[in-house]
């Protein structure tokens, strides 16, 4: 089901000066896919998502669940929560101690007063899809953190919501355990054709989990796009920064030729991604992600794009070594293969190619 | 639909401190003017008389210097057992550990009344049955130890204070995180090095928090001077503030009430440190998430020596007062247990106690005023526990330092702060002056099991049962009321069981009409009747457990867990 929101605004008031939790937010989320809010704490992607669920009342704006006007501060409409019909994944989970887990799951079934032979077979039937089968008389308290992550997921799965969200549901989870329910949840969500809204502040979570990303700051939607196509493209100086490790560096626009755009900056000139909205003498910033930087032992002839410098530090991490270069007192992060004979205090030179090169603003 | 709800809540805040408020504010102001008036019937009329005679009394210095002796002392005693008790539990293979619970929790169902008579019965100096047990070896003919004295004292009103004490040590001594014994230990420590330089230095704010919640304690303390600090003429503030407003005609509350402005005024001092302490106890007590249990220090040889010295301990604390009790209820007179003894048991104290009107009627109230105080009490606690937890505003904080204000209140000042406002009142020498009285004295012990429970009933857990489909009455019939059940039990229990045995409080404002079991016993144990005060004291032990049972039951039968479908 498709969801569209209009100008949501949210305020707090906290000792005489006004947070906006939510500045002006409009947003469609397209039906069946999985859409992640994605953001630092505080940007406002719980609130959004409180919003949408109905447990926050914006100040101002207009939410629409598929053809239901849910909230519309402009008409006075507010469905309350209960009547919204959506499923929620907690971050606490808010697995019901007192219950057990057929009563956890089977309870949005018991508020819609279905008949109890259908409640049996539903709640057997999720628990059976989230891999709970045979727990159902266990007490809640007595399972561990992802066996409660499920139970959770199965009690918002279990009334066929249209729309099921996620308040950063893993970052309870030791880190080992959080990939493997990350990559069983894709498939799950995948699989039911259901739209999902997903909130985190973790990028990777984001990236691998989603099919749709949007980058929140300060209360506001500052990119929407495909994982890679945000991680690869991103315009604005925040979300390269957020979505990975990158040096940013400031550049001066030189010259905008037919395929490149030239800028200069501390480490000299560079050819890098065409970028049409910009001017020679514009103020941008260069955007070089370690893992796109080429490095070469000794030093190099001067060409384009091909730079030299020192290596000032370098760490082993496995799959890669991870390190700087100094370039004319500028150090950047850089990252090159497990078999490489570099140390440190070596000589060393790097080639990128221009498209590599991200021009990102403010 | 969120607007009225905000509406409601703005309501509650500020209705709930002025009924607070009133509750803890009214006796304190009540008694600085009483303190500068010259009378109850002259309340108002401005004077410093009562000061200056209350405080130029040549007798006021050796009762203060009694009172510090007999407060410090009893203190140290029981902190000092506490740490020892707490040690043992949670960190040692000491056998039979649930010995300790049931040394933390009887005890409060023993009206500190009846544990002080219970260790006259034994020890007093004519005809104490230990006395005269020992008076029977040769050579000890005129042995007299003599409980009427100020270590008596300690002694009796330490153990009293050893189970407050030891719930505040044993929970912070479990959450001990064991890494930094660990550390120690890896530094060359030994086992008691570390204990010494380690775990007790980390554990000093709550060691402080259990002594300065003693110190409190025993400065309210009446039962422990009333009944063996005043037949061997050891005076202390409490009892010297007694003695002003009880002796017949010459009842003077004026300087009673200036004599209890520095009491009040020293507990409020302290109930504010022991707060400062325990909130700031948390940089020191480190409790690590993960789940680990302490490792446990294997006592080998001192195992059953140490355990045998834990099993007297709750001997003292729960069966001798009971056996001691139900013993002088039967016999006549004072005597050791002997076949003569047994022979002329009888039951003519049980059954003159329930001919006496008044021990009937003390009944009546006591019962009265524990379930239905108990009850009004919890559903005022509910409100307020939810104010403080749920509502984070600053009226919340206020009320939350007035809900713990009383935590400070001993009973015999506030007694007389509430007399001269109910002497103003159609309320005066009702059981309803009583029944405001003892909620506002014991408040804190309704609102701290809720507001614990409160706190478990996570925001998320309702805002689930809302997303689930449920509207706000499903949700706190199904959610919320379900887990503040055990709350709820717990905290009608300990407001029951203290209004049951009340005695401080009631001391001052009990008249004809409304006496209460406790003061009833008071006046056996003035005019030496044991026999009737042990029938009594059976009965009250009785009722006490007869309600927690209740409460237990009811609260399993609205067990919260919710079996198959």
């Amino acid at each position: 089901m498709e969801i569209k929101i209009k100008n949501l605004s949210k305020y707090y008031y906290s000792g005489g000066k006004t947070i906006k939790a939510l500045d002006n937010v409009s947003l469609s989320i397209p039906a069946n896919r999985i859409f992640t809010l994605l953001g630092p704490s505080g940007c406002g992607k719980t609130t959004l998502l409180r919003c949408i669920v109905g447990l926050e009342a914006p100040d101002t704006g207009e939410i629409e669940i598929g053809d239901d006007v849910v909230l519309s501060t402009e008409k006075n409409i507010f469905v309350p929560t209960e009547n919204r019909g959506l499923g929620m994944v907690f971050q606490t989970y808010a697995i019901w101690p007192h219950m057990n887990v057929f009563n956890n799951v089977a309870y949005p079934l018991q508020t819609r007063k279905v008949p109890k032979d259908i409640i049996r077979s539903k709640v057997e039937k999720t628990l059976r899809f989230v891999q709970l089968e045979g727990f159902e008389d266990r007490p809640a308290t007595k399972l561990s953190g992802g066996q409660q992550q499920r139970v959770a997921l199965a009690r918002a799965l279990v009334a066929e919501p249209k729309v099921i969200l996620f308040d950063e549901p893993l970052s309870n989870l030791d880190a080992k355990l959080r990939e493997e329910t990350r990559k069983d949840l894709r498939v799950f969500l995948t699989e039911l054709q259901i739209t999902a809204i997903y909130v985190t502040h973790d990028r990777i979570e984001a990236l691998s989990l989603s099919d749709i990303v949007a980058v929140m700051n300060k209360g506001q939607i500052v990119e929407t796009g495909e994982p890679r196509n945000i991680y690869l493209n991103a315009n604005h100086r925040f979300v390269a920064d957020f979505i990975g490790r990158t040096n940013l560096i400031e550049a001066t626009v030189t010259s905008q030729e037919e395929s490149v755009t030239t800028v200069d900056c501390a480490i000299g000139r560079l050819a890098c991604r065409k970028r049409a909205d910009i001017k020679p003498g514009d103020r941008v910033t260069l955007c070089l992600r370690p893992e796109f930087i080429r490095l070469k032992r000794g030093n190099a002839s001067e060409a384009q794009n091909v730079f030299n410098g020192q290596i000032k530090s370098l760490v082993f991490i496995g799959e890669a070594f991870e390190g700087e270069i100094t370039i004319h007192e500028s150090q950047l992060f850089i990252k090159t293969e497990p078999h490489s004979d570099i140390e440190v205090g070596d000589r060393a030179n790097f080639t990128v190619d221009p498209d590599h090169c991200l021009l990102v603003t403010r | 639909m969120e607007k009225t709800m905000v509406k409601k809540r703005s309501v509650l805040t500020p209705t709930l401190i002025a009924i607070v408020g009133f509750l803890t504010v009214c006796p304190i102001v009540m008694l600085v003017f009483g303190s500068f008036s010259t009378g109850l019937g002259a309340f108002g009329e401005f004077t410093l008389d009562k000061y200056i005679l209350g405080y130029t009394d040549p007798e006021l210095g050796g009762i203060i210097v009694n009172t510090i002796i007999f407060v410090l002392g009893s203190s140290m005693v029981a902190t000092g057992l506490a740490l020892f008790l707490a040690y043992l539990n949670t960190r040692t293979d000491i056998p039979f550990k649930f010995l300790f619970r049931i040394i933390s929790i009887i005890p409060m169902m023993i009206p500190h009344i009846l544990f002080s008579v219970s260790w006259v019965l034994l020890l007093n100096p004519s005809n104490g049955l230990i006395n005269l047990f020992l008076r029977q070896i040769p050579g000890f003919e005129d042995l007299a130890i003599n409980i009427y004295s100020l270590p008596g004292m300690i002694l009796v009103e330490g153990l009293l204070d050893l189970p407050i004490a030891y719930l505040i040590l044993a929970p912070a001594m479990a959450s001990f995180d064991i890494a930094l014994e660990e550390s120690s230990k890896v530094c060359g420590g030994t086992t008691l090095r570390t204990l010494f330089r380690v775990t007790l230095p980390v554990l000093r704010p709550a060691i402080l928090a259990a002594f300065i919640l003693s110190l409190v304690r025993s400065l309210a303390s009446f039962a422990v001077p009333s009944v063996i600090g005043m037949p061997g003429r050891i005076y202390v503030l409490a009892t010297h503030i007694y003695q002003s407003i009880a002796t017949g005609f010459a009842a003077d509350f004026g300087k009673a009430a200036a004599i209890g402005m520095s009491v009040l005024a020293t507990s409020i001092t302290l109930i504010y440190i022991y707060r400062y302490l325990t909130s700031e106890g948390e940089k020191y007590v480190t409790i690590s998430s993960r789940g680990y249990r302490p490792t446990v220090i294997e006592l080998k040889g001192a195992k059953y020596p140490l355990f045998s010295v834990v099993g007297i301990l709750s001997m003292i604390l729960i069966v001798l007062p009971v056996l001691v009790l139900f013993y002088t209820s039967l016999v006549p007179y004072s005597m050791i247990p002997s076949a003569k003894a047994f022979s002329m048991m009888s039951w003519k104290h049980w059954i003159e106690v329930v001919n006496d009107p008044i021990s009937l009627l003390s009944l009546k109230n006591s019962v009265f005023l524990g379930v239905v105080g108990a009850t009004l009490g919890v559903m005022l606690s509910v409100f307020v526990a939810y104010v403080i937890v749920k509502i984070r505003s600053h009226a919340s904080g206020i009320l939350e330092s007035l809900s713990f204000l009383s935590f400070s209140f001993p009973g015999i000042v506030i007694g007389v702060g509430f007399m001269w406002f109910f002497v103003r009142t159609p309320l005066y020498a009702t059981i309803w002056a009583l029944l405001i009285g003892y909620i506002a004295t014991y408040l804190p012990y309704g609102v701290r099991p809720l507001a614990s429970a409160f706190v478990q009933v996570h925001s998320h857990l309702e805002e689930s049962s809302q997303v689930c489909g449920a509207g706000s009455f499903t949700t706190m019939r199904r959610i919320v009321i379900p887990l503040l059940i055990p709350g709820i039990v717990s905290g009608w229990i300990l407001m029951a069981t203290m209004f049951v045995r009340e005695l401080t409080l009631s001391v001052v404002l009990s008249r004809p009409g409304t006496e209460v079991l406790a003061v009833q016993i008071f006046r056996f144990a003035e005019d030496g009747l044991w026999g009737q005060l042990s029938a009594l004291g059976i009965m009250m032990i009785f009722i006490s457990t007869a309600l927690v049972l209740l409460a237990t039951l009811v609260g399993m039968k609205f067990k919260p867990v919710e079996e198959g479908e």
